[in-house]
C-alpha cells in the first residue's frame, strides 16, 4: 500500500476567510515538520488530514485512501489535538480503556495494548492516577498513548510541546521520533527546536500557504553564506536593527552579539552555518513577512 | 456494543448529576405519598354507604348546570378558560357580550334585550347585596371524589330562583351542545362550556351497584397492584420522568465539549450511529433502573393487605416500560437532540416549557389526562381514583396511541441526533457557534 500522504491544490476556508491556499504537499513515512506561527493554517491543516473539517477544494489521499472515505481514515489516522483533555473524573486506565471501546479494540487487544502503550510513555505506574491529577507533560503522553491505541499508520500531533518545560519536550520529542520509525508522524509547531531536533523533512506554512517543502538539509543550504555574526557597541544597534533582520543577539558589557541575515557579506561580521531558526527568518523575510522579524528583532514571541 | 454500553452508564452513574436525579425522583414521589399506599386499602363496598361520584352525560343535570355557571360568567364578564392548560380569564367586548346575549336568547327563549335588562339587573343585586362579603354556610361544602370541595353559595341560589332565568323547556340537548360551543368559540376555546368538555357539569353519585362493578373490575383487571402502579407511574410520570431525565441527557452531551474530549472522540472509529445509540440506552437504562426500584418499593408494602386475592406482581414493571418509559425516552431525546445541535443547555428550558404546559393541562377530565400529545398521561383525579379501573380500560387505546406517538417521536430525535453528531465530527455546522451565541445572549439578557 502506498505508504504516504498527498495533498493536491488544497484550499480551505472558514466563511469569507481562506485558511490554506494551494498547498501541495507529499509526506512519506518519518517526522515530518510543519513549522509556521500561530495562525498560519497549520492546524487547519491538521484537522483536515484528521477528517476532522470537510475539504472545501482539492485533494487529499491518505495512504492511498481519499480523505473523504471518514471511515477508513478514522482507522489510520492517531489524532493528538492541540488543546484537548480527558474526563477530569476517571483515571489513566478507565479513560484508555473507554477510548479503546471507541477504538473498536477487542478485549484482549484492550490489554495488551494499553499496557504496552502505558510502558511506552511512562505512564504505567500513573495508570490509577486521575485525569486531573495529572501535569501538563503527563497529559500529552496520555494524549499520544491514547492517539496510538488502534496502532495507527499515521499520527498526527498538533503543537504538542507548548506549555511543557524542557525535560518533558525533550522526552517528548525522542518519544515521537521513536515512534516516526514505522509510522508517518506529523508533526506541527511553532517551535523552531522542536523540528531541529527530530524533523528530517519541513514545511513552512505562512498565511496559509506553503512557503518551503523539503528536507532540513535543503532548507540549510538554501540559507548558507547568508547568516553572520558580529560584535558591535550597543549604539550601533539600533542602526543594524534598520538595515538587516537580526535573529538573535546578546549583550557582553557595552557591546552586543548579534546573528544577522544579510544578502552580502558585511564589514566586520564573520559568516556562519545557518540553523533552522535562521532559514526558517529568511524564507518569511523573502515572503514579505517583515512583521514577523520585526516581532522577533524586538524579543517577541513569534 | 455490551462494554461500550457499560462504560456509558459509568460516565451518568459516577456523576453527582445523577445522584441529584435520583433524590430528586424520591423527595418528589414520597411529597405525593406512593411508599404509604397501605394507609389506603381498597375495600368492598356495602350497602348503604357513600360510595363517591361521577361523571354521566346526563342532559337534566348538565343543562342547568352549565347554564348557571354561564349566566354568571356573563353576568361578571369574566369567564375562566384554559387554552393552553394554563388559566386564563377572559372579558368579552361590547360586541361579544352582545353575541352572548343572542346565545342566551336562544338559550332561554326571551329576546336579547331582555336578556341584556336582566343582566343589568343582577349586576345591581349583586352590588346591593354585598358580594365582597363572602360567607359559607353551614353544610354548604362538600367533598367530591376527585378530592377538590363544592360550596354553595346560598347567594347565588338566591339570586337565581328571584331572577328565575331558566332554560327554555323545548330546548334538546343537541341544540343546547351546539349553543355551549358557540359561547366556547367567542371566549376562544378552552372552556368547560366546550361540547366536548360538557360532561364536567354531569357530576353524580355512584350506586351501590356501580361502586360493587368497580370493586371487582380492580380486582379481576388490576388484581389490585394494577391500580396501585397505575398511581406510581402517574406521580412519576408528570413529577419527574417527564422533565428531569432532560438534564441528565444535557450533561452527558455537554461532558464532552466540557472535559475537552470531543476530537480524541470524533476521531476514533465507532460510528456516530452507535455513539448516539448507545448513550442514548445508556441515559435509558441509568434512569429505569431506579425507577422499577421505586415502583417495587411502593407496590410491595400492600401486596399483604390483599391476602385471598391473586395479584399482579409485574405491574410496576409492566406500568415502568408501557407507561412511563415513553416519557423518559422523549425527554432524554429532546436533551440530547438540542445539545447536539445546538451545543448549549437549550434543552432544559424547551423541556420544561413542554413539561409546564403540559402540567397544567391538568386532569380536568379523563379524555384530557389520555390526550393523544400529553407528555405524561393522567389518571388519578384524586383519591382511590386509581381503582377506576372501567376508565383506565376505556382510555386504554387513547394511551397506547400517546405512548407510541412519544416512542416515535423519540427514535426520529434520536436518529435526527445521530446525523448531526456525524456533521459535527466531519467540521459542519462551525461547532454550534450560531446557537452558542444566540443562548448567551439571550441567557445575558434575561439576567
Amino acid at each position: 500500500m502506498n505508504h504516504c500522504i498527498e495533498i493536491k491544490n488544497l484550499n480551505q476556508f472558514y466563511g469569507k476567510k481562506q485558511a490554506l491556499r494551494d498547498v501541495n504537499l507529499s509526506i512519506s513515512q518519518g517526522m515530518f515538520g510543519l513549522l509556521g506561527r500561530n495562525g498560519a493554517g497549520k492546524t487547519t491543516l491538521m484537522k483536515t488530514l484528521a477528517a476532522l473539517l470537510p475539504t472545501k477544494k482539492g485533494e487529499i489521499t491518505v495512504c492511498g485512501v481519499s480523505i473523504q472515505n471518514v471511515a477508513e481514515i478514522r482507522q489510520m489516522i492517531g489524532y493528538l489535538p492541540q488543546d484537548f483533555s480527558m474526563y477530569p473524573s476517571m483515571n489513566v486506565g478507565e479513560v484508555l480503556e473507554y477510548l479503546a471501546i471507541l477504538s473498536g479494540l477487542t478485549k484482549d487487544q484492550r490489554k495488551e495494548r494499553i499496557e504496552m502503550l502505558l510502558k511506552k510513555v511512562n505512564l504505567f505506574d500513573h495508570r490509577h492516577k486521575k485525569v486531573k491529577a495529572l501535569s501538563g507533560g503527563m497529559k500529552r503522553r496520555l494524549g499520544i498513548a491514547q492517539a496510538l491505541l488502534h496502532d495507527p499508520k499515521v499520527l498526527i500531533v498538533d503543537e504538542p510541546t507548548a506549555g511543557l518545560d524542557p525535560e518533558e519536550r525533550v522526552r517528548f520529542r525522542n518519544l515521537l521520533a521513536e515512534l516516526a520509525e514505522n509510522k508517518i508522524v506529523l508533526l506541527s509547531t511553532h517551535i523552531v527546536g522542536d523540528i531541529e531536533a527530530a524533523c528530517e523533512k519541513i514545511a513552512i506554512i505562512h498565511e496559509g500557504s506553503v512557503l518551503y517543502h523539503g528536507t532540513v538539509e535543503a532548507l540549510l543550504q538554501r540559507a548558507e553564506g547568508r547568516v553572520f555574526t558580529m560584535t558591535i557597541p550597543k549604539h550601533e544597534l539600533a542602526q543594524m536593527k534598520d538595515r538587516f533582520s537580526i535573529t538573535s543577539m546578546h549583550s557582553q558589557g557595552n557591546e552586543v552579539y548579534i546573528r544577522f541575515i544579510a544578502d552580502t557579506l558585511v564589514s566586520g561580521a564573520n559568516v556562519c552555518g545557518p540553523n533552522i531558526e535562521d532559514a526558517y527568518m529568511l524564507y518569511l523575510h523573502a515572503s514579505g513577512a517583515q512583521d514577523i522579524l520585526s516581532e522577533h528583532e524586538a524579543g517577541g514571541a513569534w | 456494543m455490551v462494554m461500550l454500553f457499560i462504560q456509558e452508564c459509568k460516565k451518568i452513574v459516577g456523576a453527582i448529576p445523577y445522584w441529584l436525579f435520583v433524590a430528586a425522583m424520591l423527595l418528589a414521589l414520597f411529597s405525593q405519598g406512593v411508599f404509604h399506599f397501605v394507609g389506603e386499602p381498597l375495600q368492598e363496598p356495602e350497602p348503604g354507604g357513600h360510595y363517591g361520584t361521577k361523571q354521566e352525560e346526563n342532559p337534566a343535570i348538565i343543562m342547568p348546570a352549565a347554564f348557571s355557571r354561564l349566566w354568571s360568567e356573563f353576568c361578571a364578564n369574566d369567564y375562566t378558560t384554559y387554552p393552553i392548560g394554563i388559566v386564563k380569564h377572559i372579558k368579552l367586548s361590547s360586541n361579544k357580550q352582545d353575541k352572548m346575549a343572542e346565545i342566551f336568547s336562544e338559550l332561554t327563549g326571551i329576546s336579547k334585550d331582555e336578556v341584556l335588562q336582566r343582566r343589568q339587573e343582577t349586576a345591581v343585586a349583586s352590588h346591593d347585596s354585598g358580594d365582597a362579603a363572602f360567607q359559607i354556610g353551614e353544610n354548604s361544602m362538600q367533598q367530591q371524589e376527585d378530592g377538590s370541595f363544592t360550596i354553595a353559595s346560598e347567594k347565588s341560589e338566591n339570586r337565581t330562583s328571584k331572577e328565575n332565568l331558566t332554560i327554555r323547556d323545548d330546548m334538546n340537548y343537541v341544540d343546547f351542545r351546539r349553543l355551549m360551543q358557540q359561547a366556547d368559540d367567542l371566549l376562544g376555546g378552552g372552556s368547560d362550556y366546550a361540547a366536548k368538555n360538557l360532561i364536567s357539569y354531569g357530576t353524580v353519585p355512584l350506586t351501590y351497584e356501580e361502586a360493587k362493578e368497580r370493586y371487582e373490575l380492580a380486582v379481576n383487571k388490576d388484581h389490585i397492584t394494577s391500580g396501585y402502579a397505575r398511581l406510581f407511574a402517574d406521580y412519576a410520570g408528570v413529577m419527574v420522568l417527564s422533565i428531569l431525565p432532560v438534564f441528565l441527557a444535557v450533561v452527558l452531551c455537554m461532558k464532552d465539549r466540557r472535559s475537552k474530549m470531543q476530537a480524541l472522540i470524533y476521531t476514533k472509529r465507532a460510528s456516530s450511529a452507535k455513539i448516539i445509540l448507545i448513550r442514548y440506552l445508556a441515559l435509558l437504562a441509568t434512569v429505569m433502573l431506579p425507577v422499577i426500584m421505586f415502583s417495587y418499593l411502593s407496590n410491595i408494602p400492600i401486596w399483604s393487605a390483599y391476602k385471598g386475592i391473586t395479584l399482579d406482581y409485574l405491574a410496576p414493571l409492566t406500568y415502568a416500560f408501557d407507561w412511563l418509559l415513553p416519557s423518559v425516552m422523549i425527554s432524554t431525546a429532546v436533551g440530547m437532540f438540542l445539545t447536539e445541535l445546538t451545543g448549549t443547555p437549550a434543552a432544559v428550558a424547551v423541556q420544561s416549557l413542554w413539561w409546564l404546559l403540559d402540567t397544567n393541562m391538568g386532569i380536568q377530565s379523563v379524555q384530557a389526562g389520555y390526550g393523544l400529545f400529553r407528555l405524561a398521561p393522567r389518571h388519578n383525579a384524586g383519591a382511590k381514583s386509581y381503582f377506576r379501573t372501567q376508565d383506565y380500560l376505556d382510555h386504554w387505546e387513547n394511551l397506547i396511541q400517546n405512548r407510541l406517538l412519544l416512542v416515535g417521536l423519540s427514535l426520529l430525535l434520536i436518529v435526527c441526533t445521530i446525523l448531526i453528531y456525524e456533521k459535527k465530527r466531519k467540521g459542519f455546522l462551525g461547532e454550534n457557534k450560531f446557537f452558542q451565541k444566540a443562548f448567551f445572549r439571550i441567557r445575558d439578557r434575561s439576567h
